[in-house]
């Protein structure tokens, strides 16, 4: 099978494992909980498209997420001006097209410098947000009231954790999809020759500003859709989903699962969510014991745990 | 206005001991600590118990050492091990740690907010232009500036401040010429930690101390060091002293924007002058 066909299997059997989820899990807070885990995964996902295609560790990508979030909640709160349908792909395509004007200047600088830059930017965010309190509602945060359908279900569905659950789960697997795709295309192979080596990629005479901008653009929408469906779900954005805490949760995610892999962030992310769960229950810790974690697996497996069975298959040939 | 500007002076001041830190630690490891901003709360947790017994000096001098063998640990046992890793590695594993101190903090001192009180030599105030400014503030100035003195004074007029400016020039030249490159930046590292910690307790006083103290002024701290120059002290000295006053004046004179033009001041510079305003490459 070609290797676009294996992600179009892959996809079809992760979207067709949703319902099923649904089913064995009895409603409740653990449902609630992997609705929350598939939103956060969508962010973690746009983090590790961003590390993999274009070799940045972002800092700031609670941005993007609570752009998205704002965008959409202002959207839904205006419905005489737009319908819904319309303001909730607005939201994400906005955001897209701002990063990719913004990526067209930050993916300039490289390494530790980006880093660097995209916390003081998200944190700047972070400020505008809490400052506008005409638009954002400042400190107090912003509260949506969804119209009585979007895209023909009824509000509940969205708010409901049986509903948000897989309408999420759907999103984040058609993301990753999406993402797989794009990876093993040749503007995905371009962006890897790029992140590996720039100059050489420009003698060989190609553009790189233009497709790294792409790729940040993409992480800037995949991240905003996230930040669509928190809205959705939660009927309420502050400026707390901005914080660089957001961003810097999203990045664990994204690295313990591993980047090198699309479904990497998406695995990081159920690590994280029901290592949460069970560390919440015997400690109040639970951050501190995430720090150590965090540390191990980058010292140790800097693949991530979706690097595991590739290491696990090299050290098995070695000695065989 | 002469009290506004003073306050930027104060704060500044704080930012220069701390950035001196992180940018000393960028030199010989070139890796950019974002665990800097932990430090500083742990510096003025551990002060703020020391002082508790023994008055504020002793808080001072126990920060210090504190934090100084808590950085000659994390140089042996993560930044030396790392660093032939990618520098990212190693700053996502500081960025661990940060998780690791901000929770270790919570648990042995609680979440609630405490407050330090200044030394009762500097209690009081002074009357400057007709308004009163506590003599604590005026204080950490002259201890900002006097940490700075002393700091320049080692690295410019003693043999190891010698190869702490080769080791940061060029490690592996410094190192043929038979300096032990990883006992200087061990030693380094150890100084950048205890000037976290001392910054920590010179803020205890006149900021409270609260978990959360460390990730606020880790920006400002990045921004200082981005604009002067990594690795550059003048350039990180002058930065923090105009980010004092832009912090200050800009709260009073354009309160709406003036919480983004250090962010935005920061993305001009690392786009127009990668190298910052004075100092080396990223």
């Amino acid at each position: 099978m070609s290797g676009a066909g294996r992600i179009a299997a892959g996809a079809l059997a992760a979207a067709a494992a949703g319902p099923a989820i649904a089913a064995l899990v009895p409603p409740g807070v653990l449902l609630s909980l992997l609705a929350q885990a598939c939103i956060y995964a969508i962010l973690a996902l746009s983090v590790g498209v961003l590390a993999r295609q274009n070799g940045m560790v972002s800092f700031g990508h609670a941005a993007m997420f609570g752009a998205g979030a704002y965008l959409a909640g202002i959207g839904l709160g205006a419905p005489g001006l737009l319908p819904a349908e319309a303001a909730l792909p607005l939201a994400v395509l906005a955001v897209a097209a701002v990063c990719f004007g913004l990526g067209l200047i930050v993916v300039r600088v490289h390494g530790i410098a980006f880093a660097m830059l995209t916390l003081a930017l998200g944190q700047a965010c972070f400020e505008a947000a809490n400052k506008a309190r005409g638009v954002t509602g400042g400190a107090d945060g912003l509260t949506v009231a969804l119209p009585r359908e979007i895209f023909g279900l009824p509000a509940a569905t969205f708010q409901r954790a049986e509903g948000m659950f897989l309408i999420a789960w759907l999103a984040m697997v058609a993301l990753a999809a999406l993402a797989a795709l794009l990876a093993r295309s040749r503007f995905g192979l371009l962006t890897e020759a790029i992140r590996e080596n720039e100059e050489r990629a420009r003698f060989l005479g190609y553009g790189t500003v233009l497709p790294r901008a792409a790729v940040f653009a993409l992480s800037g929408g995949i991240a905003a859709a996230g930040g669509v469906l928190y809205v959705l779900y939660n009927g309420f954005v502050s400026p707390e989903t901005v914080h660089w805490s957001v961003s810097g949760s999203a990045l664990i995610m994204a690295l313990l699962g591993g980047t090198r892999t699309v479904w990497g962030p998406l695995a990081g992310a159920a690590v994280y969510f029901l290592l949460r769960e069970q560390l919440v229950e015997v400690t109040e810790r639970w951050l501190g014991l995430l720090g150590i974690l965090l540390v191990l697996v980058m010292v140790f497996l800097p693949d991530g745990l979706s690097g595991l069975p590739r290491r696990l298959r090299r050290r098995h040939g070695a000695e065989a | 206005m002469t009290i506004q500007i003073l306050n930027g002076l104060v704060y500044g001041s704080l930012l220069l001991v701390l950035a001196a830190g992180l940018a000393l630690i960028y030199g010989l490891r070139r890796v950019v600590n974002f665990g800097h901003g932990a430090f500083y709360m742990l510096g003025a947790y551990a002060g703020y118990t020391a002082a508790q017994a023994g008055g504020f000096w002793a808080g001072l001098a126990a920060s210090a050492v504190v934090l100084a063998l808590f950085g000659a640990v994390l140089d042996r046992l993560v930044f030396r091990a790392l660093q032939d890793r990618d520098p990212l590695v190693t700053v996502i594993v500081t960025f661990g740690l940060l998780l690791v101190i901000e929770d270790a903090v919570q648990w042995i001192w609680g979440t609630e907010g405490r407050s330090m009180d200044a030394p009762a030599l500097l209690a009081g105030s002074v009357a400057l232009g007709g308004d009163a400014f506590p003599v604590y503030r005026l204080a950490v100035i002259a201890m900002a500036a006097a940490l700075t003195a002393a700091l320049l004074a080692w690295l410019h007029r003693s043999r190891a401040g010698l190869f702490v400016r080769a080791a940061s020039l060029d490690p592996a030249i410094t190192a043929v010429q038979g300096v032990n490159t990883d006992a200087v930046a061990m030693l380094v590292t150890a100084l950048g930690a205890a000037l976290a910690g001392v910054s920590g307790v010179i803020a205890a006083p006149f900021l409270s101390l609260s978990p959360a103290m460390g990730g606020q002024i880790l920006v400002d701290c990045f921004v200082v060091v981005v604009v002067g120059g990594l690795g550059s002290l003048g350039g990180a000295a002058l930065a923090a002293l105009l980010l004092g006053q832009v912090q200050v004046l800009g709260a009073v004179l354009l309160p709406d924007i003036a919480a983004l033009i250090p962010f935005l001041t920061m993305a001009a510079v690392l786009l127009w002058r990668p190298t910052g305003l004075a100092g080396k490459r990223l």
